[in-house]
């Protein structure tokens, strides 16, 4: 579903949505599979859009910096999603680039903070940050 | 054929007490329920598909695929989206993941025409029956289901002739938080009564106090619902056969109006009959409608019950105005099910809108509906501000919220689409109209107590979701066939018959007349514990 450069890209901006500090980013926690396996499921209907996502912010960084995104710098990085979220795009874009960046936050939530059965929360981690404990 | 003494179609909190006082009673009874008969197991702690969470789905039923309805617009919905009114369908129906709320409605809430009088365009009205009538069931409820309280604290309601038969849960931070907030108003406050054992009842466990009660199942039982007691019961005793995976779609019913039976449609597509002397309706607000209309014959064109056109009408829920605060220190301590005190200082009484209703604290709040819902909106949505504000501030959110006395209107309807099909071949519901607009004005009224109360249990900053004017049903669904003396004015008589019908009852919240501001479920089994009773008696 996704090529080489399309993984590279969603995985760094997976961890700018849910950054590592002393706690994992997302990558680490696994929100790229549990954004894996609801491609396959209920957001099945994203699986060409997704792939299309990485594309457009792919051509954004390249239009602005001549680099991969997921080479540049997290502060880049940031500023660039920041614009994709307003919609400020130099780019042609193939889907909405406000409305996707806003559903593609949500799904890393998802992963980051839903049950570890969903695939992401590796080992409850994120649980254990906020300090949600299951006892029972 | 088959023959059985009853036919109970549908085994939730209504149904399954019938099960019980019949099959009790020596009763032979055929208990048909379209969902399965799910162990622990089988009703996942998926915090994306559950039952009080339906981002993806449900872990309670019913299935996504097969089962639409649909809407005004013209859209056909699934189980989990919005606007589909979903409940349950499983045995023990919404008991099996409910919250567990075991509140009696008040004196006045079954006199709202007479206290308020009838809005405009509003079918608001008394039940034909009060409190004292029900007083008896809900005390047979609450200590044959099983409920921990403390009835000193029920200051608004009548004294109780007996207590409670467990006290109430300890408290957790919150409500110990909440409960100050409430004393520094002069509210009442009060714990809040649960079908929860607080300490072994029933032959069952005391409540481990996890954090996954509301919309998921109880991992040692210690939630009563009627799937761990009434249900039970009646499979003990031999005399109650349980089909589960099983359709209703057909209630089968003479010239003279007499019914004689069901037909039902497995999962496997294989239809199936039995006779039986009564059938009783227990499918819930939406779906008992249904089936009532997919029943229609010559003598009732419309659906058994409903040559007066009132099966359908009146749909209610509950509005659940809610109110979120950030409090300066961690209010969440992993105690659940947390949600506990509540006041009923606003049902009644209020200056300026009709009725009102309970205001309470929330249940342990899943992170990712915290996240999605609770978190203010004015923070950053991504990035290291937005995870370190759930590592910092999840455990300080508290909320208050409650269920909101509506007002019903006629227009708020299920109706049959002919032309939509669920995966058996029967015609879907078709849900239209909203509720009357003096309920989003009581709702907007008690939005603000909610924000009140916050601030004044210690709340730094408030925020929340104020009510608009839409169609509500959903968890607690009801009032689609109401009771009354009036077979012009109401479907079933206030023993629960079907006007028109010797053996046809609904036993549900659909019989409500209004639905009081409280959640309804020991309503639903009060009623159906006197009108089964009654069945019984009058055999």
């Amino acid at each position: 579903m996704f090529n080489d450069l399309q993984l590279r890209t969603l995985h760094a901006a997976i961890d700018r949505v849910i950054p590592p500090d002393d706690f994992p980013g997302g990558v680490e926690a696994g929100v790229a599979d549990y954004l894996h396996g609801q491609l396959g499921r209920d957001l099945a209907h994203l699986a060409t859009d997704y792939p299309r996502f990485c594309d457009a912010l792919e051509g954004e960084a390249q239009a602005l910096h001549g680099q991969a995104f997921a080479a540049l710098a997290a502060e880049a990085q940031d500023i660039l999603l920041a614009r994709v979220e307003r919609a400020e795009v130099s780019t042609d874009w193939p889907l909405d680039p406000s409305a996707f960046f806003a559903a593609f936050i949500e799904h890393c939530a998802e992963g980051f903070y839903s049950d570890p059965g969903n695939g992401g929360n590796r080992d409850g981690v994120a649980w254990r940050m906020i300090g949600y404990e299951v006892n029972g | 054929m088959s023959h059985y003494d009853a036919i109970i179609v549908g085994a939730g909190a209504g149904g399954g007490v019938a099960a019980g006082v019949l099959a009790t009673a020596g009763k032979r009874i055929l208990m048909l329920e379209r969902g399965p008969h799910s162990d622990f197991a089988q009703v996942p702690r998926d915090h994306l598909r559950n039952q009080r969470m339906s981002f993806y789905g449900h872990n309670a039923g019913p299935d996504i695929e097969g089962n639409p309805r649909t809407l005004e617009d013209g859209s056909i919905i699934q189980p989990h989206q919005r606007g589909y009114q979903n409940n349950a369908a499983m045995v023990g129906g919404g008991t099996r993941v409910f919250g567990a709320q075991a509140w009696r409605f008040m004196p006045q809430d079954f006199r709202m025409a007479s206290i308020y009088g009838v809005p405009e365009g509003s079918s608001l009205a008394d039940w034909p029956i009060d409190y004292e009538e029900l007083a008896p069931w809900y005390e047979r409820a609450e200590w044959e289901i099983g409920v921990s309280g403390t009835d000193s604290a029920m200051t608004h309601l009548p004294p109780y002739r007996k207590p409670y038969p467990m006290p109430s849960l300890e408290p957790n931070t919150a409500m110990r938080t909440h409960m100050k907030g409430l004393e520094s108003l002069g509210w009442q406050a009060l714990p809040m009564p649960q079908f929860i054992n607080s300490e072994p009842y029933g032959g069952r466990q005391a409540c481990i106090r996890c954090q996954h009660c509301v919309g998921f199942a109880c991992p040692v039982e210690a939630k009563n619902g009627t799937h761990n007691t009434t249900i039970a019961t009646a499979l003990r005793s031999g005399n109650c056969e349980l089909r589960s995976g099983v359709m209703v779609e057909r209630i089968d019913c003479d010239a003279g109006g007499r019914v004689r039976g069901v037909n039902w449609i497995g999962n496997d597509g294989e239809r199936d009959s039995a006779t039986a002397d009564i059938v009783i309706v227990s499918a819930g607000a939406v779906e008992s409608a249904r089936l009532l209309f997919n029943s229609a014959t010559a003598r009732e064109p419309q659906g058994l019950g409903n040559n007066s056109d009132q099966v359908g009408r009146h749909l209610q829920g509950h509005y659940y105005p809610l109110a979120i605060g950030l409090f300066p220190e961690r209010m969440m301590d992993n105690l659940g099910p947390g949600g506990g005190v509540a006041t009923c200082q606003f049902n009644h009484d209020n200056p300026d809108v009709i009725g009102g209703g309970m205001l309470a604290d929330d249940f342990i709040v899943l992170p990712i509906i915290s996240w999605k819902m609770y978190a203010p909106r004015d923070i950053p949505r991504w990035g290291l501000s937005a995870k370190q504000f759930m590592r910092e501030k999840y455990r300080c959110l508290g909320d208050i919220k409650g269920p909101v006395h509506e007002i019903p209107s006629p227009d708020g309807r299920v109706t049959l689409d002919p032309k939509v099909r669920d995966k058996f071949g029967i015609p879907v519901a078709h849900l239209s109209g909203t509720t009357h607009p003096e309920t989003v004005r009581t709702a907007t009224f008690m939005y603000e107590r909610a924000e009140e109360w916050l601030r004044a249990s210690g709340a730094e900053k408030v925020w929340g979701y104020r009510p608009d004017l839409r169609l509500s049903g959903g968890q607690h669904q009801a009032g689609t066939c109401r009771m009354g003396e009036d077979p012009a004015e109401s479907v079933v008589d206030p023993w629960q018959r079907v006007h028109g019908h010797d053996n046809l009852f609904v036993l549900d919240g659909s019989v409500h007349v209004t639905n009081g501001g409280f959640n309804p479920v020991l309503t639903i089994m009060a009623t159906s514990w006197r009108a089964a009773e009654h069945i019984v008696e009058q055999w």
